[in-house]
């Protein structure tokens, strides 16, 4: 009997020892950083590459390095279009933008790009229905002749020339794609084709492509820019906590997804931190509609208590190093932000003061917020607690009703939810983008805000979305100040955003549409 | 997992008469009954995935489309029509079913793919580990757990159930985490995420298990590097699935070696090795294999929490992240296909019971 003991032993001895020889092997992890393969971790929210369709974050990152767009930015300055395959010139009362080919580009395939290839591109975002597909909404597009194409629209457009870089509008080799099934209709079959190869002229083009775990770029040989630092990038999909330790170990050598908490003592070392201002604006709401507000939140006056109520210090506290508090909608890279002012600021006698004039009985208030997503690494739980609290203070009474995202999606987006909190990326870098906020509007409608419910901040949305050149950014400071007065909206926070990077990297760039350019990271 | 027993059965059990030739053999009418249970399970696992899928109280189509698209009554139209979501319940479930019967699972709203293709990648990435963990975990969890029965109360057996409970108690998450820091990042003998170093290009897909597809093309360096990959996450689910195996195989040897054919195997005189392996462990085979089953069945339905932490892109991933998305088509393809492995490992453990024990398929 020992002896069969021993044996059994010896054999779970022998299979512990094989799997501890087996790690050993491998020898201290990859070294795929070294040589010209970039690493870079992201936490995916990955569709589809196909530039007509995507557009989530990732899909932004993929598409910016597969394809180039008509006009673009210059690094992480989004307040200035610059050429792209195409240079621009904009009539004087904004309907028409003239876009004239800028120099040669070639797509991976070695075939130019032309003038009828950026027709297709961008009458295919118009035609097959996507979520891209607003972004060129009333515009027409029409080839004036080989080098030549105008955009025109029905009313003003100011804001087109900083659509335009935007990824979704990527330019693809539009001969090549009609073979896989691409059209300018609903009838469009070319996702999947676009999913294993790019057809593209930007830096990179695809070698592979998983949706759920990596994508991996192979340099373009045509590319008519400066040649990328990297002879192979690979965007894997790794959770935050594990891009921490990747890019502190050095398997990777950008991480992509961490909070303020996160990258905390990375500076120095064998890594690096990069700042900016997140593009992400997280803002509270507060239903106007009498079938929702409970004759609570749509009174003015408990608008004013729930303002003075915040103490936005502590709110910045909780959002970490880089965090500030907005003075408006738009956020403070965009033309038209403006700052907080002494009316946003925390001031328990002029809430309770407001309260009492509102009426407010000591209802509970539902406040809602999703609770499996975080922005910036930032969950909203963390801002809706803290908001209980401070508004308890001031006497009122919050219930916090957290749901899936999934969830909460259909009710808030339905307008039936009595308040919450919730965020908003821009869909591209100009204040236009912002006036969904207003009455009637999509974000006002989820507020129960029906249109010609506030006229003064329909007066101001009018006039920001009719003014032309530098009156502009004033015009929508002006409607920021009219919301703050009387909307329903409360601009909490702007998080801070971060990238790690191992010290070895030199050069890399935030940017609010494409978060990162992959070809410029040296 | 047992069916009532016929009386014309026994009989034919009893006598072995020439009746046997016109009847089936018992075994085959057993396995022809658990094969038609199975069936008829699967029917069911369809049924209840779509049901459950449709209860969720929230649109779908507002989880997929972005938040200017979803405003666009157009857009929402197109893409109601294109999943089928304008038509009833009722129809859109007979066509799921006539779809299923082709193997289309239909299209994953968040991936864009056709769901049976994501699932071809996805689960062959769990099955890979699933069978790498079952490997160690029986043959390490059996073994303990018997040296655990059979030195009952002594040292041994204290220590082997303390690691067993320790296996069973840390949560696999927190495991994970720490593992993959104290291996990778500390002491840098783990490889990182994934399932092959970032610079290797997978080997050419013929199984989709990345070591098994290295061997077959002959690609020593990815069969290393994949191997390796394993290691980590394999450790982490191997000490959960031991601690089980543990429990489970010790509380099953004490059964046996209580009964009297163990006592008479040793009172013969019989070698020891004998009697462990031809009396004891057989003796105790029928409770650990139903444990290996369910332990097995959970592995390839996907370690969620574990794979998202080594960024091993399986089903547990997958079914993660069309949960959280409301990908309704994904949702109910993982479905089918868990119940699909669950059912055939209960099948094939119903057949194995029918081999080892006669008592089973004599009923």
């Amino acid at each position: 009997m020992i002896r069969a003991h021993r044996r059994l032993a010896a054999a779970v001895v022998l299979c512990v020892g094989t799997a501890i020889v087996l790690t050993g092997c491998s020898g201290g992890g990859s070294n795929a950083g070294g040589g010209k393969t970039l690493v870079v971790d992201n936490s995916f929210d990955l569709k589809t590459s196909d530039p007509a369709r995507a557009f989530e974050l990732t899909g932004s990152i993929v598409d910016h390095a597969l394809y180039e767009t008509a006009l673009t930015f210059k690094g992480g300055d989004v307040t200035k279009p610059v050429p792209g395959i195409m240079s621009y010139k904009e009539s004087s009362d904004d309907k028409t933008l003239t876009l004239t080919m800028n120099g040669k580009h070639y797509f991976s395939n070695g075939d130019p790009v032309t003038v009828d290839d950026v027709v297709f591109s961008l009458k295919r975002v118009q035609g097959i229905a996507g979520n891209p597909s607003f972004l060129l909404d009333g515009v027409t597009v029409t080839k004036k002749d080989d080098k030549t194409i105008v955009l025109t629209s029905a009313s003003a457009n100011p804001a087109l020339p900083s659509i335009l870089p935007n990824p979704s509008l990527g330019i693809v080799d539009a001969k090549a794609l009609k073979k896989h099934g691409g059209s300018t209709t609903k009838s469009d079959s070319a996702e999947s084709y676009l999913n294993k190869t790019s057809l593209g002229s930007g830096p990179y083009m695809l070698q592979s492509y998983n949706v759920n775990t990596k994508v991996v770029f192979a340099p373009n040989p045509h590319y008519a820019g400066p040649k990328p630092a990297y002879g192979k990038v690979v965007l894997e999909n790794v959770a935050g906590p594990t891009q921490k330790i990747n890019v502190q170990a050095g398997s990777s050598q950008v991480a992509l997804d961490l909070n303020a908490d996160q990258v905390k003592g990375l500076s120095g070392g064998k890594t690096r931190v990069i700042k900016g201002a997140s593009p992400y604006l997280i803002y509270l709401w507060f239903n106007q509609d009498a079938a929702y507000s409970g004759g609570v939140t749509d009174k003015p006056d408990f608008l004013t208590a729930i303002r003075r109520g915040i103490d936005y210090s502590k709110i910045l506290s909780l959002a970490g190093e880089g965090a500030t508090q907005p003075g408006g909608l738009v956020p403070s890279q965009f033309l038209g932000s403006i700052k907080a002012d002494a009316t946003d600021s925390h001031d328990t006698a002029a809430a309770k003061a407001a309260l009492a004039r509102s009426g407010y009985a000591g209802q509970t208030v539902t406040f809602s917020y999703p609770n499996d997503i975080t922005v910036d690494g930032i969950q909203m739980e963390t801002f809706a607690q803290a908001l209980q609290a401070q508004w308890k203070a001031i006497g009122i009474n919050v219930s916090l009703s957290p749901s899936p995202i999934a969830t909460f999606l259909d009710a808030y987006r339905g307008g039936k939810l009595q308040s919450g909190i919730m965020y908003w990326g821009p869909d591209y870098p100009d204040p236009s983008d912002y006036l969904v906020f207003n009455p009637g509007e999509d974000l006002g409608l989820r507020a129960g805000w029906k249109a010609g419910a506030d006229p003064t901040v329909t007066a101001a949305e009018h006039k920001a979305a009719a003014a032309l050149g530098d009156d502009r950014a004033g015009a929508y400071a002006d409607w920021q100040r009219a919301q703050n007065a009387s909307g329903p909206f409360v601009p909490l926070v702007q998080p801070g955003q971060y990238v790690v990077t191992s010290s070895n990297i030199t050069s890399l760039q935030l940017n609010p549409v494409w978060t990162v350019d992959l070809a410029a990271i040296k | 997992m047992t069916s009532l027993p016929s009386s014309s059965d026994v009989e034919l059990a009893a006598t072995g008469t020439s009746r046997a030739g016109r009847r089936r053999h018992p075994l085959l009418r057993y396995v022809g009954i658990r094969l038609g249970i199975s069936v008829l399970l699967l029917i069911g696992v369809t049924i209840v995935t779509f049901v459950l899928s449709n209860l969720v109280p929230a649109d779908p189509v507002q989880a997929a489309l972005g938040e200017r698209a979803a405003g666009d009554p157009k857009i929402v139209a197109a893409f109601r029509a294109q999943q089928g979501l304008d038509k009833p319940v009722v129809v859109q479930y007979f066509i799921y079913l006539a779809h299923l019967l082709q193997g289309n699972l239909g299209t994953s709203t968040q991936t864009h793919n056709p769901v049976a293709r994501d699932l071809a990648v996805a689960f062959p990435a769990t099955a890979e580990l699933a069978l790498f963990v079952l490997v160690f975990s029986i043959v390490i969890g059996l073994g303990l757990g018997l040296i655990a029965a059979l030195r009952h109360n002594r040292l041994s057996d204290q220590v082997i159930r303390v690691f067993s409970l320790v296996g069973i108690s840390i949560p696999t998450f927190w495991l994970a985490l720490a593992f993959f820091y104290l291996f990778f990042y500390v002491l840098g003998w783990a490889p990182g995420t994934g399932r092959l170093d970032p610079a290797t290009t997978p080997p050419p897909t013929v199984t989709g298990m990345y070591t098994v597809d290295a061997l077959l093309a002959g690609q020593w360096d990815t069969f290393a590097d994949a191997l390796a990959h394993l290691v980590l996450p394999g450790a982490v689910l191997t000490l959960y699935t031991v601690g089980l195996l543990i429990r489970f195989s010790r509380s099953g040897v004490l059964d046996v070696l209580s009964q009297d054919y163990v006592k008479a195997a040793r009172a013969k005189g019989l070698p020891a090795r004998a009697v462990v392996f031809r009396y004891i462990l057989r003796g105790a085979l029928l409770p650990i294999l139903t444990i290996v089953g369910l332990a097995f069945g959970s592995l390839l339905s996907g370690t969620v929490l574990t794979e998202q932490v080594f960024g091993w892109g399986g089903l547990g991933q997958y079914a993660y992240k069309s949960a959280t998305t409301l990908d309704l088509p994904a949702v109910m393809g993982v479905g089918v296909v868990v119940g699909i492995v669950y059912i055939a490992i209960n099948f094939a453990i119903d057949v194995v019971y029918g081999f080892i024990d006669p008592r089973v398929r004599v009923q």
